[in-house]
């Protein structure tokens, strides 16, 4: 699949299964860390892209979530601390032609904002004159086909206390994904049981 | 802004930790030169052993030599577990340092090796570069509610922790163990603090630079930092060290919905340990870890039976074995789980493996020295009189006897609404409680009255060195 190999290293290990609407692509990397998208059935919307690696010691690591929301679940393991509901809160949509990031609960007025693009690190910087709010962005799929971030593709707008900002997808990401989306739609459907085995490896 | 924090200083006073029995032990009390002072750090006596026992925690700190044991003799109530506490405390945190009674590997449900092996490996740590992330800022605010007064005991404490850096502010919920830390390390507004999100562990790195000029008494040692910059969350990578058996868990726990279905017995797989063991290995090529060795203390070593021996024998030869210390208070006797004797009940191929300390009767001046130290971890006042009386109870029945009367005395003593224990109290507290040696004479004397006495058998043998 020579679109997986833009997006992913060679020897991922993809499994697919659809439920709830959704279809729920299953990546294993060579390192052993996994990557789960989710798109949406009717619109082939990309809902959810989360990834997770184990660490040094062997354990699971967390869900990071690249794009969507992660569920807020409250479980004994947050009984430490976690943000307030009222804090700014950053999630990424995808767009067909842009990556899309709303970052809610900024009840400032526009002109506090400022989002420029830091070339040496190629990263977006979100910025807020009374140092209320400040954010590093990266978009992993640019810096996987190593491709630099510039200010022209960069747009940004504020209203109902949310902070939309958009970067155009250049025409290698259009493509990749082009390609990737033409692999995933012949991919064969596996059944739960199929994709489970090859989950599970017992021990 | 400062009066925001509202934390209820009496509580911050309370101890949390229960007196126990060797709670007054912080370290060996050796001087550079390894020679053993008189009276330091809590320990008493006991020079020689004490001595001896800081020449094995230098070969301990070098770490090269794996697989050494110790064993500490002597007749009860000499010292002996508090000579492996005062190592445990010396080593410091980072050194694994393991306490088991012997009589706690039996168990239905573990093997008795699997438990031995459990507590070998979790005598040796690793240690190791690993990811976290942590979050680094001033505190601008903290906000504790207590719940309403009249509302049922439960009901947990609710708070919130306003953190900045140059750039941003965030406000944080905290739960119940959170508050419990902050309050702890007594963490206020302009502290620079930063909180490992995985294990909520917080530490002050100092006061904010923009505080400097608040008028606040601060002491010689306030230090200033400077506020972070950028982002609130960073991932940062810290060193810690985590021992084998922890590694060993990690990676031996089922995953998935097939964690319901195991019978989790606790038993870890050789094939998982084998693997860690590799990896480890692997790590300490690449310079990534390297190992701590630590020691493990096996108290009551006597009640371990012939099967732990033989394989303590074994386990001591492997290059990942950690300085095991074993101690007992028996002399020559029945080695468990066999018809032999043998000098304190270990079988001799063990005891040539092992270097002996013994540890030998306190004197007088001991017991006495010891008595007052216990006086003041139990926060209790002693006058003189009193004093020379218990130590003299402690010689004539037991050092454990007599520093049970302390606590004793000084209730009897708070009942009469008494300042200083005196010389009634303890008197008071010797005819109320009575020790090994009388309740024995007054056993001899009255054994007749007692039940089954019709059936005592001649030569019944009352050890348990028995199977």
């Amino acid at each position: 699949m020579a679109a997986l190999v833009a997006l992913y290293p060679e020897g991922t290990k993809v499994t697919n299964v659809t439920s709830g609407g959704r279809r729920k692509m299953h990546y294993t990397l060579p390192d052993e860390s996994e990557v789960v998208e989710e798109y949406d059935v009717q619109t082939d919307e990309l809902v959810v892209r989360k990834k997770r690696s184990k660490t040094v010691l062997g354990a699971e690591g967390e869900w990071i979530y690249e794009v969507g929301e992660a569920p807020t679940r409250v479980t004994i393991e947050n009984d430490l601390l976690r943000p307030n509901s009222s804090n700014p809160l950053l999630v990424r949509k995808d767009r067909p032609h842009a990556f899309e990031w709303r970052i809610r609960n900024l009840p400032y007025p526009k002109p506090t904002y400022a989002v420029t693009v830091d070339a040496q690190d190629n990263q977006i910087v979100v910025r807020t004159s009374n140092k209320k709010y400040f954010k590093r962005i990266d978009i992993p799929e640019m810096d996987r086909l190593r491709l630099h971030l510039e200010e022209a593709a960069l747009s940004w707008s504020h209203e109902n206390s949310t902070l939309i900002i958009q970067y155009k997808k250049p025409q290698q990401i259009m493509a990749a994904e082009k390609d990737a989306k033409v692999a995933r739609l012949t991919a064969p459907e596996q059944g739960p049981e199929q994709a489970a085995e090859e989950q599970c490896k017992q021990q | 802004m400062a009066a925001a924090v509202k934390t209820d200083v009496t509580r911050d006073v309370t101890r949390i930790e229960r007196i126990g029995a060797h709670s007054h032990i912080r370290g060996l009390g050796l001087d550079d030169s390894l020679e053993a002072r008189a009276v330091s750090q809590g320990m008493v006596g006991q020079a020689t052993a004490r001595k001896a026992a800081g020449v094995i925690l230098s070969m301990i700190r070098e770490g090269q030599i794996a697989g050494r044991a110790i064993l500490i003799a002597g007749q009860p109530g000499t010292g002996k577990t508090a000579i492996a506490m005062g190592m445990a405390q010396a080593l410091g945190t980072d050194t694994p340092f393991t306490t088991i009674a012997a009589s706690e590997i039996f168990s239905l449900e573990m093997n008795k090796t699997e438990a031995l092996t459990q507590a070998f490996r979790r005598s040796i740590g690793v240690r190791i570069k690993e990811e976290t992330e942590i979050i680094e800022g001033e505190v601008v605010e903290i906000e504790i509610d207590r719940p309403a007064a009249g509302s049922s005991k439960g009901a947990a404490k609710t708070g919130k922790l306003t953190l900045k850096t140059t750039e941003m502010e965030t406000v944080y919920d905290l739960g119940q163990k959170m508050i419990d830390s902050l309050t702890k390390e007594k963490a206020q507004a302009g502290d620079v603090i930063t909180i490992d999100k995985a294990t909520g562990r917080i530490a002050v790195l100092g006061r904010s630079f923009t505080r400097s000029r608040d008028y606040d008494a601060m002491g010689p040692n306030t230090k200033f930092v400077q506020t972070p910059e950028g982002e609130l969350q960073k991932r940062k990578e810290v060193v810690h060290v985590v021992s084998l058996h922890e590694i060993d868990v990690i990676n031996s726990r089922q995953q998935g919905f097939l964690a319901l279905f195991a019978g989790d017995t606790g038993e870890i797989k050789a094939e998982v340990r084998d693997q860690i063991d590799q990896k480890v290995a692997e790590w300490r090529e690449e310079g990534k870890a390297e190992i701590v060795p630590g020691v493990l203390f096996i108290d009551e070593v006597h009640m371990l039976d012939i099967e732990c021996f033989s394989y303590l024998n074994r386990a001591l030869e492997s290059d990942l074995a950690p300085v095991l210390v074993v101690a007992t208070n028996r002399g020559i006797t029945r080695i468990r789980g066999t018809n032999y004797k043998s000098p304190h009940g270990i079988p001799i191929d063990l005891l040539d493996r092992l270097l002996i300390i013994s540890t030998v009767p306190y004197t007088e001046k001991e017991i006495k020295h010891i008595l007052k130290i216990r006086c003041e971890e139990e926060d209790v006042e002693m006058g003189d009189d009193a004093l020379t009386l218990l130590t003299k109870i402690g010689i004539e029945t037991s050092l454990r006897y007599a520093i049970q009367l302390i606590i004793a005395a000084a209730l009897v003593c708070a009942k009469r609404k008494g300042v200083e224990v005196e010389v009634e109290d303890v008197k008071k507290v010797y005819t109320l409680f009575v020790d090994v040696k009388r309740s024995t004479q007054f056993l001899i004397e009255y054994q007749s009255e007692f039940m089954f006495h019709e059936i005592q058998d001649k030569d019944a043998d009352m050890t348990d060195a028995q199977l």
